[in-house]
């Protein structure tokens, strides 16, 4: 526990030093909020369903970039030695960098959180799906990191983790597009692979426990194979 | 002397490429041992296995009664490593780095600041404690890397190639240093630089492409005797005459510059005194010598034969 501490402010340093961060953050917030006023002057409706849905995508495009760093730069500058022939688990350095990026993510949904602020000051909107928006958020971020993280363990080039993370991404959002073409019970099998469709109800407001347990079996498991990834070496 | 270090019949393989091949030795308490090899020779990969960083395809190693890979945890909390190039991380400040390093190895609040500033002390760090590591020459990274290794108070250093880079003022120092924690510590050094194992070295391990060539190089070289010759002869006539000598073992050709005399190395028996016999043999033959001294075998001549031994075994 001690060790994972000092793990993750190490990692929070090397997260909020790097430019990367603040290059995501700022992405982020111009894309959101030029889209929520866009999408508030259009409609005159206080919600967020269609500021959820362009989160979802910009998500899927920015986490690349924060995880892409994480294992093979200390890879690459054979830091990865030190850490590792230091007396701290694979485990523990797995989840301070999980963790670390996640910090980002949930800073990202905090600052975004001025959009609904805004709705609740001049109108009255429906917290429910604002809530489970968020929650939706939280949870695909977190599958999203782990699946970066687990990139970033397999190469030391930086730019082919990212790629590996954002073609498994994009894979995995479309699939259900083609998972319809397909005969039972595969259909169903690849369906709900997709990060869409388990993201979908979060956005309009309906929590299943099923959502909840993909994002976070996604999370666990990309966990899992990436301490295991760094066991075997 | 009980054995802090043990490896036995260690193999590792990089895919299609054996790196290590059954590589076995036991090092003891407070013991400076060099490991020497040319580039590419597995150095760095048996440090590697030892201090867990990769796990061998085949055989085992223990630390302090550890197994490197069933018990790595353990293992790596009575070891230290500075590896090749001394990689750091380049967002931190030295102090910083050292704090850092401290803490993971179990050092807190005021005890890890004095092992802090002990060991940036010891390595003449303390101007440099507030700059970036990315900011730091070659010679104070090595140092750096150093004096992340002596945190946490370590049984067992293993240094990889730890003077490269540094000035002959820092050689020194380092070397001095490295002398300083035998006993106390036990040390593992790999270079490809003979001259600097020797100077620090208590035993040398020499490696040839993954393959243990010796345990105790110093050993061997207090096991043979060793003569220089200038004689004014034909190579096949001296080496026919010499070879007889009782307690010879060989008679090798060195290059000459001088004309007309030929210089020989004369390996012998060890602590058999050959050279009145040698000296003899030539007289009776009418061979003129000009040269005999008993030189001290370098671990250089030590390498160069072993290395040479080994390739004509394989091939």
């Amino acid at each position: 526990m001690r060790s994972f501490a000092i793990l993750l402010r190490k990692e929070e340093m090397a997260l909020f030093s790097s430019p990367i961060a603040y290059a995501v953050m700022t992405v982020f917030l111009l894309i959101m909020g030029y889209s929520f006023t866009l999408t508030l002057f259009i409609s005159h409706q206080p919600s967020m369903v269609q500021v959820f849905f362009q989160m979802f995508v910009l998500f899927m495009l920015t986490t690349p970039l924060i995880t892409m760093r994480l294992l093979a730069e200390e890879r690459k500058l054979r830091t990865m030695e030190v850490l590792l022939t230091s007396p701290v688990s694979e485990v523990a350095i797995v989840l301070a960098k999980y963790v670390a990026s996640m910090s980002l993510i949930v800073v990202m949904l905090l600052l975004s959180s001025c959009y609904a602020a805004t709705l609740a000051w001049f109108g009255d909107p429906d917290f429910g799906p604002i809530y489970s928006g968020y929650l939706g958020l939280l949870l695909f971020g977190s599958a999203l990191v782990g699946t970066g993280l687990l990139a970033s363990a397999l190469t030391a080039n930086q730019v082919i983790a990212a790629l590996i993370s954002l073609s498994v991404f994009l894979l995995l959002w479309i699939i259900d597009n083609f998972g319809w073409l397909l005969p039972s019970p595969a259909d169903t099998l690849v369906v709900n692979l997709s990060l869409a469709v388990h993201f979908r109800p979060f956005a309009v407001g309906s929590i299943y426990l099923s959502d909840v347990g993909f994002f976070l079996s996604a999370t666990l498991l990309t966990l899992l194979l990436t301490a295991r990834a760094l066991a075997r070496r | 002397m009980s054995s802090l270090v043990l490896a036995q019949h260690v193999t590792k393989w990089y895919g299609p490429r054996r790196a290590v091949s059954d590589v076995s030795f036991a090092i003891g308490q407070g013991e400076i041992v060099g490991l020497l090899g040319p580039n590419g020779s597995g150095k760095s990969t048996i440090f590697r296995m030892l201090t867990g960083y990769l796990v061998p395809t085949s055989g085992r190693m223990e630390v302090a009664g550890h197994d490197v890979v069933a018990d790595s945890l353990a293992v790596r909390r009575v070891i230290s490593y500075v590896p090749e190039d001394a990689p750091l991380y380049d967002h931190m400040r030295v102090g910083e780095f050292l704090h850092f390093m401290a803490s993971l190895k179990g050092s807190r609040g005021a005890a890890a600041k004095a092992a802090v500033e002990a060991a940036a002390e010891r390595l003449d760090l303390t101007c440099v404690m507030s700059l970036l590591t990315a900011k730091l020459s070659r010679g104070f990274r090595q140092r750096v890397s150093i004096a992340q290794a002596l945190l946490g108070n370590p049984k067992v250093l293993v240094l990889d190639e730890p003077t490269s880079g540094l000035d002959p003022h820092q050689v020194i120092a380092v070397r001095d240093l490295i002398q300083s924690l035998a006993g106390s510590h036990t040390v593992l050094i790999a270079s490809h630089i003979l001259s600097e194992i020797e100077k620090v070295a208590s035993r040398v391990m020499i490696l040839l492409d993954g393959t243990l060539l010796t345990a105790d190089a110093l050993q061997e070289r207090a096991e043979e005797t060793l003569l220089r010759l200038a004689a004014a002869a034909s190579e096949a006539t001296v080496r026919d005459i010499v070879s007889a000598v009782a307690g010879v073992r060989d008679v090798t050709v060195e290059p000459s510059a001088a004309s007309g005399t030929m210089h020989y190395l004369i390996r012998a028996e060890p602590r058999v005194a050959v050279a009145a016999d040698v000296v003899a043999a030539l007289v009776e033959a009418g061979v003129g010598v000009s040269e005999l001294a008993e030189v001290r075998p370098d671990l250089e001549r030590i390498f160069l034969d072993l290395t040479r031994r080994a390739s004509r075994m394989a091939a």
